[in-house]
């Protein structure tokens, strides 16, 4: 976690050509175990998913061959449609999803007080299931729940919070938020330690002011975090959702919250059409392809590979 | 390092096939889990493992939330349980290639019905579903109502619901549908007043339009009821399962759409509110003279036709739904048992009486457990809509034809 | 000190108002699990916000028992132990081999180990499940092993790979020319040098091994881990909160506790590892 910032290391891929033979044999051998179990586990099934997707069967494995006709289907389906807007504004909140533990990991070295209580504090969410986290946001913004309890005691009127299409979408954000920026902290922590004192220092006695250095000094030597961190995130918010949406809304008010993760469930499950839950699976993939092919480079410039 | 998975495997294999030769049947269903259900599970096993000497049973109990896609996965790799617990009708109809026919078995159960693909019964009904208002007595008496006079049809319910607002204090109807299960209930709360036995043919094929006026009354009389303000306004924040029930146990709203089944019933009610103090009624159809009170087959004990052990399956099927193992089941869940041979007299309570007088004087069908799952996921998100004031009638109408076309 | 250091003071502690509102709420969800495990049912329905009254500790007497919590645990903590102990080993051996050594298709190989990182267990659900099947590996506590090595395996290789890139190169030639093999390279030199790391790691994954339900619902369907038998507490229709909230005190208990011991650990571990780095 801590590595990713030693990008000025001189690249090691310097005076070209391979190892001795054994070494190659050796690196082959140590990649075996990791190589098999990613393509048993993970890449055979996602092969196997695109052919379960080009037919219809149902859940006692009976169908026929259909081509392109699920894909055809989700062009058609206007759940699905609702669900990808709803994917575009997930992704718009991205920023936040950054700059907030970038900011608290930034007050806490600074040494804000209370910091060390805060930096432990803060991971708790993320020891957490979800779903306790979201029985208990259920009973905190309902539209009778605690929270409109405590807006009513100052005075403001109650929002739906989870009830209206408007807000629900944003409310279930605001909670997986909270439920993961913990782990966003603590890899900014680590990559602040890093960062070294001295430059903030002579910033400080060059009159830098706190915000100057924030965002003249600190922020640009995180780069490869933030990068790191909105990558991985947006991994998070596209996969592990589910658990948050089942509990808090369902998928609504109407489609509202429905994502593509959920309505992958809804389609395998509920209403037994594994062939176009397959379809909507493999488009789910390829748009996570864009993301994954800029992962690649970003992650491995940062190894120097 | 490279073979060591490998061997694991093969060490693992020997170990399936080990187990394959004790008879074992496994069981999956969604409620062995809960306390209350100790008795009927281990009464069931002792009976299965004196009857068949040698053989075993484990009961698995699934997340719900889950149940199907698991099912949905392990019978089409072949590996799914010996004996499944499922819900009556399109969910059991629609699984009917994997199970083994129960018709010689199934005499003496209502709800069989629901139960019933191809001519054949695929699962023995354990309990009856249905859909009860319940109506809070205290605060009839309190709005001014007579606390002993259920409304019997659209009328009356008007005027109580009416008088209700009047005092200001609770809504009409406590109400939870950020699932979307206040919309699917409702379904079945309209259309049992006015469906025929041809309307439930077409409905069941998908033949019966969203626009055919006992159809499109359903979101008419939703719609109506939500302008109305009859229902609890946070009602797309809160889950029908169990905020909505517990508001109406706390006393925080007049009625609530509750079940004859095992949860959110009479027994669950009166516990907070006192033998009489909760009374029944169907809900009436505005356009129909006499309620109907919905109720069918609830869930259902199936025997897989994969399993190895055919005819253990079928026996352990026919301990689980047996007058003895019912009763126990219905004593202490409350729940109304499929099992007609099942003595009820352990049952009883003033609401009870009269949800059973009420089965007996206007029965009526289970629409919503019949309607394709797709449209019906479809009807769950019109309604929130339609609470919310974001759709108006026709659009949803159309957008239920839309699904119902795409199914 | 001088002007800006007491202009850096007053900006700290105004923010320290709103940090100490957030630190608050993630330690909410503990007053709220504990203070409702030992309310009745009942009790709940009628006060869900208040202070216990009548506190009673059936419920977690009754989640223990009925939920079989000793079993479970038992499933739970073998699983998770040997998924860790696992992707130590094969993300060690893998980031080694990634950053270290010379070989053709290095890029390749990393290229699709990061690649997987983006396929979700929605995606693969069915066919990962005839996958398990196929292999025989379903119902066995091994199978639960392997799936959550592979699925977890791709960002603890990454990780591995960063941080044997940044380790100092003359640590390795130093180790080769004194002619040691690369496996003992690997045992006796990389994998205590990556301490820092592989405690991160282990924490990481274990929180992912504890706290997931669906692989383990998927591949051990007769047996069950912890979070599997915590989400099953929740009916169809019925959530009965209290029990629910006890057994989510005791599921997260062992989870918590690691956390607390090791978290200075994993701080100081990762300065350490910035600072050789």
């Amino acid at each position: 976690m801590t590595v990713k910032t030693h990008k000025t290391k001189p690249p090691r891929k310097r005076r070209g050509g391979f190892g001795s033979k054994q070494e190659q044999r050796f690196a082959y051998l140590m990649l075996l175990p990791a190589l098999a179990l990613v393509l048993i586990f993970r890449v055979i099934p996602l092969i196997w998913g695109f052919f379960l997707s080009l037919t219809n069967v149902d859940t006692l494995g009976n169908g026929d061959w259909v081509g392109f006709a699920n894909y055809a289907r989700a062009a058609n389906d206007p759940t699905f449609q609702d669900s990808l807007i709803n994917t575009v504004i997930l992704l718009a909140t991205l920023p936040i999803w950054v700059m907030l533990p970038m900011l608290l990991a930034i007050l806490i070295h600074q040494g804000v007080p209370g910091g060390k209580f805060y930096r432990a504090v803060y991971f708790f969410p993320a020891v957490l299931s979800s779903v306790i986290i979201g029985a208990i946001f259920s009973v905190v913004l309902r539209y009778d729940g605690s929270l409109n309890n405590m807006l009513g005691a100052v005075g403001i009127d109650a929002i739906d919070w989870l009830g209206s299409s408007s807000n629900a979408l944003g409310s279930l954000i605001a909670v997986q938020l909270w439920s993961t920026f913990g782990m966003g902290v603590l890899i900014f922590m680590s990559g602040l330690a890093t960062v070294p004192d001295d430059i903030i220092e002579a910033a400080r006695i060059d009159g830098a002011g706190f915000w100057q250095r924030l965002f003249l000094v600190i922020v640009p030597s995180l780069r490869p975090i933030i990068e790191f961190v909105a990558v991985v995130t947006t991994i998070g918010v596209l996969t592990s959702m589910f658990g948050l949406i089942y509990v808090l809304t369902g998928g609504g008010p109407g489609t509202s919250t429905t994502l593509p993760e959920f309505l992958i469930w809804l389609e395998q499950g509920k209403l037994n059409r594994p062939g176009y839950a397959a379809a909507i699976s493999m488009i789910l993939f390829v748009m996570m392809g864009g993301i994954a092919w800029m992962q690649v480079r970003i992650m491995s410039r940062n190894t120097n590979l | 390092m490279k073979t060591k998975p490998f061997l694991l495997a093969a060490t693992a294999i020997g170990l399936v096939g080990a187990a394959a030769q004790a008879q074992e049947l496994t069981v999956w269903d969604w409620k062995s889990g809960d306390p209350v259900t100790a008795d009927y599970y281990d009464s069931a096993k002792a009976a299965f493992e004196a009857a068949n000497p040698g053989a075993t049973v484990k009961f698995v109990v699934q997340p719900h939330d889950q149940y199907y896609t698991l099912l949905g996965t392990a019978l089409s790799s072949g590996k799914g349980p010996d004996v499944i617990l499922l819900h009556g009708g399109a969910q059991a109809q629609t699984r009917a290639d994997a199970l083994l026919p129960l018709t010689a078995m199934a005499d003496g159960f209502s709800g069989a019905e629901g139960f019933t693909a191809n001519g054949e019964v695929i699962a023995l009904p354990l309990t009856i579903q249905g859909f009860a208002v319940y109506y809070n007595r205290a605060l009839y008496e309190a709005a001014g109502l007579d606390p002993n006079k259920a409304p019997s049809n659209f009328a009356e319910l008007s005027t109580a619901c009416e008088a209700i607002a009047a005092k200001g204090e609770v809504p009409c109807f406590a109400l939870g549908n950020s699932q979307g299960f206040g919309g699917e209930f409702f379904i079945s709360q309209i259309a049992t007043s006015t469906f025929d036995d041809a309307d439930y043919t077409a409905w069941a094929a998908g033949e019966l339009a969203w626009t055919d006026p006992k159809v499109r009354a359903i979101a008419d009389q939703w719609a109506a009821a939500a302008e109305a303000g009859w229902f609890y306004e946070g009602a797309n924040s809160i889950a029908k399962f169990m905020d909505e029930y517990e508001m109406f146990m706390r006393g925080d709203a007049a009625h609530t759409v509750g079940l004859l089944s095992d949860v959110a019933h009479w027994k669950q009610f009166e516990e907070f509110h006192g033998e009489g103090g909760v009374g029944v009624f169907a809900y009436p159809n505005s356009d129909a003279e006499l309620a109907r009170l919905p109720f069918a087959g609830g869930i259902g004990w199936a025997a897989s036709n994969q399993s190895a052990h055919p005819e253990l399956a079928l026996s352990l099927v026919e301990i689980l739904a047996d007058a003895e193992r019912q009763a126990i089941f219905a004593v202490d869940t409350g729940a109304l048992p499929a099992n007609l041979a099942v003595d009820t007299s352990g049952l009883s309570s003033p609401a009870l009486a009269e949800a059973l007088a009420l089965m007996a004087a206007a029965p009526g069908g289970m629409p919503h457990s019949i309607l394709a799952p797709s449209v019906l996921e479809e009807w769950k998100r019109q309604s929130q809509l339609l609470l919310n004031g974001e759709t108006d009638v026709d659009a949803a109408i159309e957008a239920m034809e839309v699904a119902r076309n795409a199914n | 000190m001088s002007k800006p250091a007491k202009r850096d003071r007053r900006i700290l502690w105004a923010a320290s108002v709103p940090m100490m509102l957030l630190a608050l709420s993630c330690v909410y969800p503990i007053y709220f699990a504990i203070n409702n495990a030992l309310k009745d049912r009942k009790g709940y329905i009628l006060d869900r916000f208040g202070l216990v009254t009548d506190p009673s500790i059936e419920n977690f007497v009754t989640a223990w028992s009925r939920a079989r919590f000793d079993e479970y645990f038992f499933n739970s903590v073998t699983v998770t132990a040997g998924a860790v102990l696992a992707l130590l080993l094969v993300s060690s051996l893998a980031g080694f081999a990634l950053a270290v050594l010379r070989f053709p298709a290095r890029k390749l190989i990393f290229g699709v180990i990061l690649a997987s990182l983006m396929i979700p267990v929605q995606v693969v659900l069915v066919p990962f499940y005839q996958t398990i099947v196929a292999l025989e590996l379903l119902n066995t506590r091994i199978g639960l092993i392997l799936s959550y090595t592979a699925f977890f395996l791709p960002f603890s290789t990454y990780l591995m790979t960063a941080f044997y890139a940044a380790l100092p190169r003359e640590l390795v030639d130093a180790a080769r020319v004194d002619g040691a093999k690369f496996l003992q390279v690997w045992w006796y030199v990389m994998l205590p040098m990556g301490k820092p790391a592989l405690l991160t790691l282990g924490i990481l994954n274990t929180l992912y091994c504890w706290n997931d339900v669906l692989i383990s619902l998927l591949v051990l369907q007769d047996e069950r881990t912890l979070m599997v038998g915590i989400a099953a507490l929740r009916g169809e229709y019925t959530t009965n909160v209290p029990l629910l909230s006890a057994a989510i005190v005791l599921g997260a208990a062992p989870i918590v506790l690691l956390y607390v011991i090791f978290q200075r650990k994993i701080v100081a571990g990762i300065a350490t590892g910035a600072v050789k780095g």
